[in-house]
């Protein structure tokens, strides 16, 4: 035993083997956990499966390109993409010109700081679910949105029914995630902005720049890099959002009228049990996001640094 | 009438006095050079009249216009950092044109101005280029440029050529002289090498700790320097400063530096009202001091060689006196070890009260 | 002049700042005084609870418990400590092994050059993907493993999804350590393995502790898988929140008092990875 240890220990002395035994680990994971899952699923969209036709999966009978046919022509499909796209499209540009604004809030010395930082970080922190559960609470018929802010805005017993209405419902999950993930905007580009040479600033305002102006012409500009990967990572984060959606309108409700994407492949998968056509149009959905990253990276990889 | 006037300055970090108490005027077409080792405030005396630091006390004029609440965006100033600090992410042309940008300088006046300021420093060239693949002297001509362009009332360089190799510092001497003499306008700048003051000032400044211990003309300032501090600060290499102890013997009246003694009893009434005591420290130039084989001078003083830096034209003679070491600049073609004999030029000896080192002489 | 124009810049401020901390604090607020309050104030718009009471709480560790006097049919929601665990146990194993398998990972990436493009590739990929996309085929790979319902499933699942993190992470501190240091251990002899060990991690002991608080958060917190591969055995923290929203309905009280019990830990370890590393957190190099 301890001469098969010593011979192990001795082939894993040379760079090369070593190194590919550090990897070894996560191959195994790697392709257990995924990429058998990612064969299953492309076999899956292949074939027309139902769990309870009582066959066993691999015995399904091959379909051919039905169900990817039948995604790309399915309305509710692309009802889902469109609004998650809108989600996304909303939801980011508001994270991040927030974020802007409590950066220039804070920006400078002032009693408390740290304090405030604290605390305005502190959104990023609580568990998405909870956050959804919160807003879901909030928002009640009997909650404080109705009973407290709309009462001092608009006076009288206002009661809105947030989540029986398909905007309103949407607009609700957009201000969770909004509330959630503004902090991480404000961090980015606070840490950004404070990362430009204070000489730059110095030598700005010895030519006459007012503070804006240093702040649209040099501070922004230099740190547009960051920006730009920060949106990006923000957007592709907001494109998968589900558990808001799943707490506060039961995936999707009223109806289907905010079913995300992630929601809607969850219930064919889950609720209606069509997995075949989970994977189709799940794998549509793969290559789509492919090629919209390698269409983005490519424009980005060429910019310099 | 004086461009820059700055009256009894004072700048407290904390408990640290970095400016205790500076003044001076600086006219038109003039340059002024604070000149200093690090440390002794110079630099945050030109950022206080930049208005980048806000002074604890004192005044700064500028065009007989108080300017000390003024924000650095109105004061007029043109200020070339240390680092240069241009932008980045800018072309050459944009740099220039910031300042006219932000003051919304139409477009075509704007043109013309930046294409007259890149001509005057030979940037004419790398106008569209952008900022990062610039070389070091360019950076520095863009880093002027962009000040100049606004025709400011008055020019600071924060230490202008220490970011620059030896070689090229010479020749951008040069270039900046013949800026200075072209653009002409009152011109502040701060060094801690004194040959750069001396070549570049029309007056200098030296600070040491807060305080400017003279200010004169670089001539001035080589030939009769008030204090100590300000006659071993300039020159290279160094004044010899040896210390020594008026004595009276006999008639005549002799600085003692126990090695050696040398007769001063024809100045010695001059020198006997300013002294506070009989401690002296004596002082000469390396290149005031004269070095022959044969002894030519009656009053001449035995020293050996030790060794000989050699600079090519003249060399660097370490003698030693006694057990005084003595640098001598000439030549003479002696080797280490031989002995030589050293005439002091009693009229470029300088002398300074050791306590107060205050010149007396 | 200038002295007006500070007061009006400070007030302003403060103003704003003000108002961003109640639009921050709000929810948590009410939540909290949710928590507190009785049944008869669940649905009024009273921030302080004019009877404060703590049973909203204890309903939760034992199910039977009156709330404020009224008895609630909570036959359906399940009390929170069997889920608790759940996530502690799944968290807890599936960090060790993601920091564990990650850290080979990124060393060896970042010293041997192994795993090439594809491991870069494959660390942005997963972070690309929606879960959901996977959702189906999980369902139907684990139920043939009959593996659905179980930790290893849950760990399994969690590791390989948080790999791509530990990796990142990891690798950016291992870079930081001098290559010298390890290849001059090398060259007296040491193992290969033996110069990780006691060179390259007491030096990233940091970076270790830092990663592996962040997986912790994100397992603790994950929701979809948990929700589609848990029936009854591993019902996780934050399904068994989801759960009760939709079972108990208008139970305010308790809900709140569960969504703030899950959020404490994971607010106080957020602080504590703020408090060890300011610079550089933005989930690896944002460049």
């Amino acid at each position: 035993m301890s001469t098969a240890l010593r011979k192990i220990a001795e082939w894993s002395n040379r760079p090369k083997n070593f190194g590919r035994l550090l990897m070894l680990p996560l191959n195994i994971v790697l392709n257990f956990v995924l990429m058998i899952p990612f064969g299953i699923m492309i076999f899956l969209s292949f074939t027309a499966w139902h769990p309870l036709a009582g066959v066993e999966w691999w015995q399904a009978p091959i379909a051919g390109i039905q169900s990817f046919a039948k995604a790309l022509a399915d309305a509710r499909f692309q009802w889902a993409l469109i609004r998650t796209v809108i989600f996304v499209a909303t939801v980011v540009p508001i994270e991040f010109l927030l974020g802007l604004g409590i950066t220039l809030l804070f920006l400078g010395e002032f009693r408390g700081k740290k304090i405030f930082t604290s605390i305005v970080l502190y959104p990023m922190m609580v568990p998405l679910i909870v956050v959804g559960l919160s807003f879901f609470l909030m928002f009640q018929d009997f909650g404080p949105v109705n009973l407290i802010l709309l009462k001092a805005l608009f006076g009288g017993e206002t009661m809105i029914s947030w989540f029986l209405d398909p905007t309103l419902a949407f607009l609700t999950i957009m201000l969770a995630d909004i509330w959630q993930w503004t902090p991480l905007m404000f961090l980015i580009v606070y840490s950004g902005l404070v990362s430009v040479p204070t000489r730059l600033i110095e030598a700005a305002k010895v030519l006459g720049a007012s503070s804006m102006q240093i702040l649209r012409r040099i501070q922004l500009p230099l740190i547009k890099p960051l920006i730009i990967v920060a949106l990006i990572i923000r957007g592709l984060e907001a494109f998968k959002v589900f558990d808001t959606v799943f707490i506060m309108t039961g995936a999707g409700g009223p109806g289907t009228t905010t079913e995300t994407i992630s929601a809607y492949i969850y219930k064919l998968a889950i609720l209606y049990n069509n997995q075949s056509y989970a994977a189709a149009v799940s794998l549509i959905l793969l290559v789509a996001l492919a090629l919209i990253t390698r269409l983005a990276i490519k424009p980005l990889a060429v910019k310099p640094e | 009438m004086a461009k820059l006037v700055v009256r009894n300055l004072r700048k407290l970090f904390g408990h640290f006095e970095a400016v205790k108490d500076v003044s001076f005027e600086v006219s038109e077409k003039e340059t002024l050079c604070l000149l200093g080792p690090s440390g002794c405030g110079k630099t945050t005396t030109l950022r206080m009249i930049a208005g980048l630091e806000t002074p604890t006390s004192g005044y700064i004029y500028i065009n007989d216009v108080l300017v000390n609440d003024v924000s650095p965006q109105k004061r007029g100033i043109g200020l070339v950092f240390q680092d240069y600090a241009i932008f980045p992410h800018m072309s050459v042309f944009d740099n220039l044109a910031f300042g006219l940008k932000v003051r919304r300088t139409p477009k075509h006046e704007l043109t013309v101005k930046v294409d007259e300021t890149a001509r005057l420093l030979g940037l004419s060239d790398v106008l569209h280029e952008s900022a990062k693949g610039l070389g070091l002297s360019e950076i520095q001509r863009v880093a002027i440029g962009r000040s100049i362009i606004l025709d400011p009332k008055i020019l600071l360089l924060d230490e202008p050529l220490s970011n620059v190799a030896a070689k090229v510092r010479e020749r951008m001497r040069g270039e900046l002289k013949r800026i200075q003499r072209e653009i002409g306008i009152a011109t502040v700048f701060v060094t801690h090498d004194q040959l750069e003051a001396m070549v570049l000032g029309d007056r200098i400044a030296v600070m040491k700790d807060g305080l400017i211990e003279q200010i004169a003309e670089p001539d001035e300032v080589y030939a009769h320097p008030h204090t100590l501090f300000v006659a071993d600060f300039i020159g290279s290499p160094s004044m010899n400063l040896i210390e020594c102890e008026l004595l009276e013997k006999e008639d005549r009246v002799f600085l003692d530096a126990k090695d050696f003694a040398i007769d001063v009893t024809e100045f010695a009434e001059t020198i006997k009202k300013k002294v506070t005591g009989p401690e002296l420290i004596m002082g000469i130039r390396p290149e005031d001091l004269h070095m022959s084989i044969k002894k030519i001078d009656p009053k001449a003083i035995r020293g050996e060689v030790q060794f000989i830096e050699s600079l090519g034209s003249s060399s660097i003679y370490h003698l030693k006196v006694g057990q005084k070491p003595i640098l001598v600049k000439g030549l003479l073609e002696v080797e280490a070890g031989d002995k030589v004999w050293v005439t002091f030029d009693l009229k470029k000896l300088h002398l300074f009260d050791k306590k107060t080192e205050v010149a007396v002489w | 002049m200038a002295r007006m124009e500070q007061m009006v810049k400070f007030v302003a401020r403060y103003a704003l700042l003000i108002l961003v901390v109640l639009w921050t604090l709000g929810p948590v607020i009410w939540m909290i005084s949710l928590s507190l309050k009785p049944p008869t104030e669940w649905y009024s718009p009273n921030i302080i609870p004019q009877r404060p009471i703590l049973d909203n709480y204890v309903s939760l560790f034992i199910s039977t418990v009156p709330i404020g006097g009224t008895y609630f049919m909570t036959s359906i929601a399940e009390a929170i400590t069997r889920p608790f665990i759940n996530s502690l146990i799944i968290a807890s194993l599936s960090t060790i092994f993601a920091v564990l398998i990650g850290f080979l990972a990124a060393y060896g990436v970042s010293r041997y050059r192994a795993g090439g493009t594809f491991t870069i590739f494959f660390t942005l990929l997963t972070r690309m993907i929606p879960g959901a996309t996977f959702v189906a085929p999980l369902m139907v790979y684990y139920a043939t493993l009959r593996l659905l319902d179980t930790y290893q499933a849950l760990i399994l699942l969690y590791t390989a999804v948080t790999l791509t993190y530990s990796i990142w992470i990891l690798k950016g501190f291992i870079d930081e350590v001098p290559a010298e240091w390890e290849e001059a251990a090398l060259l007296e002899g040491a193992h290969p393995w033996k110069v990780v060990t006691q060179v390259t991690i007491p030096l990233i002991k940091g970076g270790i502790a830092a990663s592996a608080l962040f997986i912790f958060i994100l397992n603790w917190t994950e929701f979809l898988f948990a929700l589609v591969i848990s029936v009854t055995q591993v019902v996780t923290l934050p399904v068994q929140i989801s759960m009760y929203a939709s079972a108990v309905g208008r139970m305010y009280g308790p809900q709140a008092a569960l969504g703030l019990i899950a959020t404490i830990p994971m607010v106080i370890i957020g602080y504590v990875i703020q408090k060890h590393l300011i610079t550089g957190f933005t989930f690896g190099r944002v460049r």
